[in-house]
């Protein structure tokens, strides 16, 4: 049957060629892999995905291939005729071997992770910012140190307001939900955080360049939810001031932005 | 105690078509198997729908073909029916039928608790889709985080209120059903058949009822006190209440339900490999053990759904390390796999295929559950289309291809005749294409910031791949469709089976296809964990010849 035989070699070889040209290139467009980090955290969680892809793609070619092996060399019309497999009911030192190998690898993968985990993780104290992001149905608003509140309103047609952040700067994130959960993420920036209505969630951002960088609500929060886009802008500080000052006098007479959450 | 080979007159009426008063009262669990099976891949069918229109609204970008709300619904329903009414219904219908048989008994324990376990599954599916009639049914997705599910965000339909009562409808039979199997197992085996042989799918199922026992009453409660806030004004989970209580107890149930939607489909494999390697399983007792090990695990991990909602990182911790070492048994399970079909004779017969389709794909779903299960990789990739993919990995190419794999390989055992080849072939390669092609791309999507359950997304650089995604779901949805005219064709004019048509191990290929209501004239020695064998090679079975085509 080397027809298929042959048909088994080019769906195996075509699934581990997608697989390599995937995790190696860009396809259309896609990066493989998540947008260049900007933020010191999400340059952290590209490398532990880095790290974990190591033994992960060893383990995905090791299996793969013995299964190809078991296809082509034990099928039944390749063994010669009338053979009877050997009745082999176990084998306790291999069994051991192949529970203690991926008992080490999942533990070191676990420990690396937490290592990353306090790293990164911890609410800080240290910030020279903070800004008050709160969702709602559906946009976000951000409250800076000085009263100045950015509402970035859901939309899809483009016109994100952008949420502003000096260059070189270490912004504490203060994430808090008014009505259901939504959940804010950049994924150039780093992972997401849940803005659960009752208490306050935390995560920061530390960005070096100036640039904009696009994301969007990542919980479920009802028909708006994929209009809850997310742009953040980068200014080096002078850039930054200018656009505060902007913000403060075009805020200060139409006071009281209505951030009271609806019922 | 040989079988005989030629056909004779029977005491019992073996077609399909019966009187439908026999069908609504019933207690023979072999028709309330199929009657759970039926049930299944009806909800199969309904969940794949959904999902085509899905793929459909995302196939470009700015797409209009439904609106967000009938969007969320559609989604909240293809998952809903897949993992509530498809998978796990269709799984309890083919231990329902398989079990008693594989242990020697002649029904389960309990009858009759069978029938009425059988009929909530029905009133638990229309009480779900009555939501769509209300208004509007479930919008929240399959998981109904609260607060989106309370009343000040959901009181136009009472959708959620249908779910909800549903959900709790669903759970009771399944607490019924899981009691039933164990007492079954405990208290109904042959004479002979010890718990160490056990056949590898009787012990699959019951850890399944144990997880199913354990977790189905949290399940229902969070249901009741998500209707208490909605219907009686409780704050359990509402804005001003604890909305991520309601995450706890509902992945307490959610994450143990995954492994009860997979581990029937591991003791199904570990029947298909050893009959077409001809080599017994290997490390029947480390299979057994890894079992448990799940079991015991997969309790343990239910806040890996939640490590973005902001939790103490020592907790954190705990449950990444618990998530990731549930590695460990399912690597020994695929090495047993692997190593029962080494130095075989193996045959890749449909069900074998099916059973490698699984070993190949489900290994993708489970080094992505690596990555997913390390807390800071998982706040990327969590509720991203990266998800999405994985889960599907898991559900599709572990449980779907397992339950493929079943089909085919008992499918003569119920209705007497082969499930045919050709068409099996086509539907595997199909499925097998189809399936990846949908998936693995799927992966790329939510690195690059794809969130799932959007209704729609302007971004120009994701419209290539959903346009592949959404081809290849067709190909899935044709491929099912060839499942339908080989199951319906071959039940009517398929070639006749016999007895044991594949040389199985096990006891329920040692009686007539379909079995009697009694399921065995005389209950057969058991020697082994693979009696039938045992029989074969004794003498006590004879073999019969190759079935004439009828």
């Amino acid at each position: 049957m080397t027809s298929r035989v042959f048909r088994a070699l080019i769906t195996f070889g075509g699934l581990v060629a997608l697989a390599v040209a995937l995790s190696s290139c860009d396809v259309g467009g896609l990066h493989p892999i998540f947008p260049n980090p900007v933020s010191p955290n999400g340059q952290d969680i590209y490398n532990t995905y880095l790290g974990i892809s190591i033994p992960a793609i060893v383990i995905f070619l090791g299996v793969e291939l013995a299964l190809l092996w078991v296809v082509l060399r034990y099928r039944r019309s390749t063994q010669p005729a009338g053979y009877i497999p050997p009745q082999v009911h176990g084998n306790v030192p291999l069994e051991v071997v192949w529970t203690i190998i991926p008992l080490i690898i999942v533990l070191a993968i676990a420990g690396y992770s937490f290592v990353e985990l306090q790293k990164d993780f911890q609410p800080i104290s240290n910030q020279q910012m903070t800004v008050i992001v709160s969702g709602h149905q559906f946009g976000w608003n951000y409250e800076y140190e000085n009263g100045v509140v950015v509402h970035q309103e859901g939309t899809l047609a483009g016109d994100v307001t952008p949420f502003v952040v000096p260059t070189h700067t270490l912004v504490k994130l203060q994430f808090r939900g008014t009505d259901v959960i939504h959940s804010w993420w950049v994924p150039a920036i780093s992972g997401k955080t849940d803005a659960v209505p009752g208490y306050d969630n935390f995560s920061w951002l530390k960005i070096d360049q100036v640039g904009t960088w696009r994301g969007e609500c990542a919980e479920l929060c009802g028909v708006g939810h994929s209009t809850m886009q997310i742009i953040v802008q980068s200014m080096d500080q002078n850039d930054f001031n200018a656009w505060m000052d902007q913000q403060k006098s075009a805020a200060s007479p139409s006071a009281s932005p209505s951030a009271s959450p609806s019922k | 105690m040989a079988t005989t080979v030629l056909p004779r007159p029977k005491a019992y009426d073996d077609t399909f078509f019966k009187p439908i008063s026999l069908w609504l009262t019933t207690t023979d669990h072999k028709l309330i198997g199929i009657m759970y099976m039926v049930t299944g891949i009806l909800s199969f069918v309904i969940g794949g729908i959904f999902a085509l229109i899905v793929r459909l609204q995302l196939s470009q970008p700015n797409l209009k073909v439904i609106d967000p709300e009938t969007y969320n619904q559609l989604i909240s329903a293809h998952g809903v029916t897949m993992i509530f009414f498809f998978v796990t219904i269709f799984l309890t219908g083919i231990a329902n039928y398989m079990v008693p048989i594989m242990i020697g008994a002649r029904d389960m324990a309990f009858p009759r608790v069978n029938l009425l376990g059988f009929w909530l599954v029905p009133v638990s599916i229309l009480l779900y889709y009555s939501g769509f009639f209300t208004g509007g049914a479930l919008n929240a997705g399959w998981t109904g985080y609260a607060p989106l599910t309370e009343r000040a965000y959901n009181s136009h339909s009472l959708g959620v209120d249908f779910w909800a009562l549903s959900i709790i409808v669903w759970a009771i039979s399944g607490i019924m059903a899981s009691t039933n199997f164990l007492t079954t197992i405990v208290a109904l085996r042959a004479p002979g058949m010890k718990f160490s042989r056990l056949p590898l799918f009787v012990w699959a199922q019951i850890s399944t009822s144990i997880l199913l026992l354990v977790v189905g009453a949290p399940l229902a409660a969070a249901m009741i006190l998500l209707e208490f806030d909605r219907q009686l004004g409780t704050q359990f989970f509402t804005t001003a209440g604890r909305p991520v209580l309601y995450q706890h107890l509902f992945w307490f149930f959610g994450h143990p339900e995954v492994y009860i939607m997979i581990l029937p489909g591991f003791g199904m494999i570990s029947e298909v490999i050893p009959v077409f390697a001809r080599k017994p399983i290997f490390g029947y007792m480390s299979m057994v053990a890894a079992l448990f090990g799940i079991v015991f695990l997969s309790m343990t991990v239910w806040a890996h759904h939640m490590f973005t909602v902001g939790m103490n990182t020592y907790v954190e911790g705990f449950f990444m390390l618990m998530t990731m070492l549930i590695a460990v048994p399912t690597g020994i399970k695929f090495f047993n796999w692997i190593a029962t079909t080494w130095w075989g004779s193996v045959e890749f017969t449909v069900p074998m295929k099916f059973a490698f389709g699984f070993l190949a794909t489900f290994l993708i779903g489970g080094l992505t559950g690596i990555y997913l299960a390390s807390v800071p990789v998982d706040t990327q990739l969590h509720q991203s289309y990266y998800v999405v993919a994985h889960l599907h990995y898991v559900l599709f190419g572990g449980s779907v291809f397992t339950i493929m794999a079943g089909i085919y390989y008992w499918f003569p055992k119920i209705t007497g005749r082969m499930l045919g080849r050709v068409l099996g072939e086509w539907n595997f390669w199909t499925l097998f294409i189809g399936f990846n092609g949908t998936f693995l791309i799927m992966h790329t999507l939510g690195l690059e910031g794809m969130p799932r359950r959007i209704a729609t997304y302007a971004n120009p650089a994701w419209a290539a791949t959903n346009a592949i995604i959404t081809i290849s779901s067709f190909l899935i949805a044709i491929s099912v469709l060839l499942l339908l005219i080989n199951i319906v064709r071959s039940w009517s004019s398929g070639e006749i089976a016999g007895n044991d048509p594949w040389r199985a191990n096990t006891l329920e290929w040692a009686t007539t296809s379909p079995p009697p209501p009694y399921n065995f004239e005389r209950v057969p020695p058991v020697r082994s964990f693979m009696p039938l064998r045992d029989l074969r090679e004794s003498g006590e079975v004879v073999e019969e010849p190759t079935p004439v085509p009828a």
